[in-house]
């Protein structure tokens, strides 16, 4: 394993070269380089309209970069679907409400499985292995096992967030991209889920990219950060250094 | 009361083939908020492949599977070639296709298999059923297109609950952009939507058609109700597509039967129960989701 | 070709007119008929294309008005003698009541539903004329009588006159939609087809626009099935059913939706094409009922490559046409751009997945 660890410090889990994207007439990213080291939290910051949510969606292919490149471990996804990024590596968590409600807890876990190789391939994973996967979620968020039958819309905002971490996890991602994930919740809430996302990082080794409105606690996470302002990157160092940067924080991070 | 017996009865019989297209049109506005204008032709240009099997092989049920068969293939086809087109441009583009789509199938079906009226056979007798004397008012034949229907329901009711490519449509159709992340490949499962729409329709065409007679237009009524019985029951639900079909066909089959000049003011009574039902629940009866308002 | 002040569309009308007179006189009869029909044709086609292509309201029933129009205009002239301009004006407004009363029911309707109570409505309203047969005649339908005035002398053709009257009708009903198009009108029915809510912060009632637009286009096909009574002098159900709702459908949008010079190609194609194709057809040995369905299934399929490939109709390649030797002219269009810009994200997004659910974005 200790050639595959030494490509691991070669090349960085995801890169993102000058990337440049929009909406019909609007560009919302303009050029924008970030490299995200394998086992990292990558914190992205920025006031509203900066690009943060347009740079994920470009990564996990809602959107068609208009150019530039993203790598991950070095090849270049671009001009993928999400159905197929998904199943190279990168699990999109986005933001707002990203839990099916119409279905239940259960079925919601499945929905994470379906980038799994199908039945009708050769390397299908038998129905052990799934059931395997499942009950791993359930055991590290309990409080889904207790609601796994009941429909995803009886979920509290906390539980939800949950689900969708879990439902992407099931996806076995070497990247996560998760944009706002404590978005509505209650502080003692939102410290569980960055606890969680710590976790990830640290016992994982997954990628983490973390989209934040609230700077603060992901800087408090954070290994590394980025901040985004009208599509360009102004400010690229490690957490700390960003954090005690009180002329950044005032003028682009609110305080 | 006898009169009454059969009028609930034959009410249920044609229900079911309105629920059936009903059915069609939800699974199809559930995948992609397109309404499909051709259904009733697809269902009509089928059965004619139908029963141009039966006169080759002699067999009705040979020609009904095969009649299903093609239900899938046209569904496939349509949805490929020319509905794939319209998927990001404004509905309007959409509704229209499918009208040309209907017109063009229209006058395929003219052309391949003439435009005179064919009866079309059936396996079970059309001879009326009675218990005990008292005629019923439903024939074999009509209990045969009831069960039809039912069992097809249930059976993709069954699936859509149980298998894991139902729950594949579900979530593709309650949310295609989480569904595309989670690595379901929507485009797939939209042609499938399709195929399935197809069956349906090609089921209920053939269930019909010994009742009609096969003509290019033939369906065109049946689509009619059909559609209202969608839009009656709420054009995203599955549910609501047997409930609304069921109760037009009762509606209409009260109202022909009671009503002086029945028989013509059918279509008049199915607009009234559409406007009405519409002007108090603008969605339909079971419909869960809100069109924006002003 | 602007038509924005009324000197220049009364004289494009005017020079219209001088053609059609031309070639009525110069034609045989049945060119005159078919004169006629192109402007029965026209007639509706222009109403529909302004609710559909300018009001973003889709209707799949016009055939019902011209119904209307066309019963109300035989049992007036039937019945109780009145002269057929009188029967003419009664017919618009029976049609306008009619519009009035389908505009508010449907006020409240958007996309699928409002189409399907539209299509509902196209099928039932004729059904009236078999229930109601000593009134409406039933199959037979009513006959109507329409002789040409004395001033013409007694051996003037009446389709050369049929078809002067029904230009006349429709040229001045093109002039009046031409006007409201440009007028206040016309623009708040652009601005609710585009972004209701947007047009309601404006200030514009949204449900009487839409519904106004149903009114006047139900009084265009009022109008022309009038005429529809006289030029074939027989008003039967068999005429008005689904089918003419989806030609004049099919006629909009092939000429050019929202466009009302596009209303005449869609209506020019609509009368010619199948006589034509069908005489071509039995030329070359094809049945006649393969022959009489080779035109339909090609209207199928030019609507189909018109929407996919050519949204603006034969209007848009027209136009195109004419920049190509006029250069790229900055005119007000009031044809809608069926490929208008989205806002949603681009390329490979998920399929039209608009579901307006609770606070989802």
């Amino acid at each position: 394993m200790s050639s595959a660890a030494a490509e691991q410090d070669a090349s960085p889990a995801l890169a993102v070269e000058e990337l440049v994207a929009g909406y019909g007439g609007v560009i919302a990213l303009d050029g924008v380089s970030i490299v995200a080291g394998t086992a990292v939290i990558t914190a992205v910051l920025g006031a509203n309209g900066a690009g943060k949510t347009t740079l994920l969606r470009a990564i996990s292919g809602m959107i068609r970069p208009r150019r530039g490149r993203i790598l991950l471990a070095g090849t270049d996804l671009v001009g993928r679907g999400p159905e197929q990024i998904v199943r190279a590596g990168i699990a999109h968590v986005p933001e707002g409400q990203g839990v099916i409600p119409e279905l239940t807890v259960e079925e919601n876990l499945r929905v994470g499985m379906m980038s799994w190789p199908s039945v009708l391939s050769r390397e299908r994973p038998s129905r052990a292995e799934r059931t395997a996967a499942l009950d791993e979620a359930y055991q590290r968020f309990r409080p889904l096992a207790e609601r796994r039958r009941k429909l995803a819309s009886t979920l509290s905002g906390g539980e939800r967030q949950m689900l969708v971490i879990a439902r992407a996890l099931l996806a076995r991602p070497r990247v996560l991209l998760l944009d706002e994930p404590s978005l509505g919740l209650a502080p003692r809430v939102m410290a569980q889920v960055m606890d969680l996302v710590v976790q990830l990082s640290r016992e994982q080794g997954l990628t983490i990219v973390l989209v934040e409105q609230n700077a603060r606690s992901a800087l408090a996470i954070a290994d590394h950060g980025v901040v985004l302002n009208l599509g360009r990157v102004v400010a690229s160092a490690d957490a700390a250094t960003l954090a005690a940067d009180v002329a950044l924080r005032h003028h682009y991070l609110g305080f | 009361m006898v009169e009454f017996l059969q009028f609930t009865l034959s009410g249920i019989a044609f229900g079911m083939i309105y629920a059936a297209v009903a059915l069609s049109l939800v699974l199809i506005w559930r995948g992609t908020r397109l309404l499909n204008f051709a259904q009733g032709g697809m269902a009509m240009f089928t059965t004619y492949v139908g029963i141009e099997v039966i006169y080759r092989t002699g067999s009705y049920w040979t020609g009904f599977v095969t009649a299903l068969a093609a239900g899938l293939v046209l569904g496939v086809v349509c949805q490929l070639t020319v509905i794939r087109p319209t998927v990001n441009k404004p509905p309007l583009n959409a509704v229209i296709v499918t009208i040309g789509l209907l017109i063009l199938i229209e006058g395929l079906a003219g052309i391949f298999f003439g435009g005179q009226y064919r009866s079309f056979p059936t396996a079970f007798s059309q001879v009326g059923l009675r218990i005990g004397g008292t005629p019923l008012g439903v024939s074999r034949y009509d209990v045969f297109v009831a069960a039809a229907v039912l069992v097809v329901t249930l059976a993709l009711a069954a699936a859509f609950r149980y298998t894991s490519a139902g729950l594949r449509m579900r979530a593709a159709a309650f949310n295609a952009t989480i569904a595309r992340l989670s690595g379901i490949r929507v485009a797939r499962v939209l042609t499938v939507g399709w195929a399935l729409a197809g069956l349906l329709g090609a089921l209920a065409g053939v269930l019909v058609s010994p009742s009609t007679f096969l003509y290019p237009n033939s369906m065109d009524t049946i689509f009619v109700y059909g559609f209202t019985a969608a839009v009656i029951g709420g054009l995203d639900s599955p549910l609501g597509a047997v409930v609304g079909g069921l109760l037009l066909g009762l509606a209409l089959s009260y109202s022909g039967g009671y009503l002086h000049n029945g028989s013509n003011l059918v279509p008049v009574v199915a607009l009234v129960i559409l406007v009405v039902v519409l002007m108090v629940r603008p969605d339909g009866l079971f419909s869960t989701t809100q069109v924006r308002r002003v | 070709m602007t038509m924005q002040t009324l000197p220049r569309r009364l004289g494009l009308a005017v020079v219209t007119a001088v053609i059609v007179w031309f070639l009525s006189v110069r034609l045989d009869t049945f060119r005159d008929f078919q004169i006629a029909q192109v402007a029965v044709y026209v007639t509706a086609v222009a109403g529909l294309t302004v609710l559909t292509g300018l009001s973003g309201q889709i209707s799949l029933g016009n055939g019902a008005f011209m119904a209307i129009g066309a019963y109300t205009t035989a049992l007036l002239l039937l019945h109780l003698n009145w002269p057929f301009i009188a029967a003419l004006v009664a017919s618009a407004a029976a049609t306008a009541v009619a519009g009035g009363i389908v505009g508010v029911a449907a006020a409240r309707l958007r996309g699928p539903y409002l189409a399907g109570v539209t299509l509902l409505l196209g099928v039932a309203l004729p059904s009236l004329a078999f229930a109601y047969q000593g009134v409406f005649g039933a199959d037979q339908g009513l006959n109507v009588t329409f002789t040409t005035p004395a001033f013409l002398g007694a051996t003037f053709p009446l389709t050369r006159w049929q078809a002067w009257v029904s230009t006349v009708v429709a040229l001045v009903t093109l002039i009046l939609l031409a006007n409201l198009c440009y007028s206040r009108i016309g623009r708040n029915w652009r601005a609710v087809r585009d972004d209701e809510v947007a047009a309601a912060l404006d200030g514009v009632n949204v449900a009487v626009t839409r519904i106004l637009a149903f009114v006047v286009s139900a009084v265009c096909a009022g109008l022309a099935g009038s005429l529809l009574a006289i030029v074939t002098s027989l008003v039967a159900p068999g005429a008005y059913t689904l089918t003419l709702s989806i030609a004049l459908l099919t006629a909009a949008v092939i000429g050019g939706l929202g466009s009302l010079p596009g209303a005449l190609w869609g209506s020019l194609l609509i009368v010619l094409l199948p006589t034509y194709v069908t005489d071509v057809a039995t030329s070359h040995g094809l049945s006649s009922s393969v022959g009489s369905n080779i035109p339909i299934a090609a209207y199928g399929a030019v609507l189909i490559l018109v929407v996919l490939v050519f949204p603006q109709g034969i209007q848009g390649g027209l136009r195109q046409l004419l920049t190509l030797f006029t250069g790229p002219d900055p005119k007000t269009r009031i044809s809608r751009d069926a490929s208008a810009p989205h806002v949603t994200p681009q390329a490979d997004e998920a399929p039209a997945s608009q579901h307006e659910k609770e606070g989802s974005s």
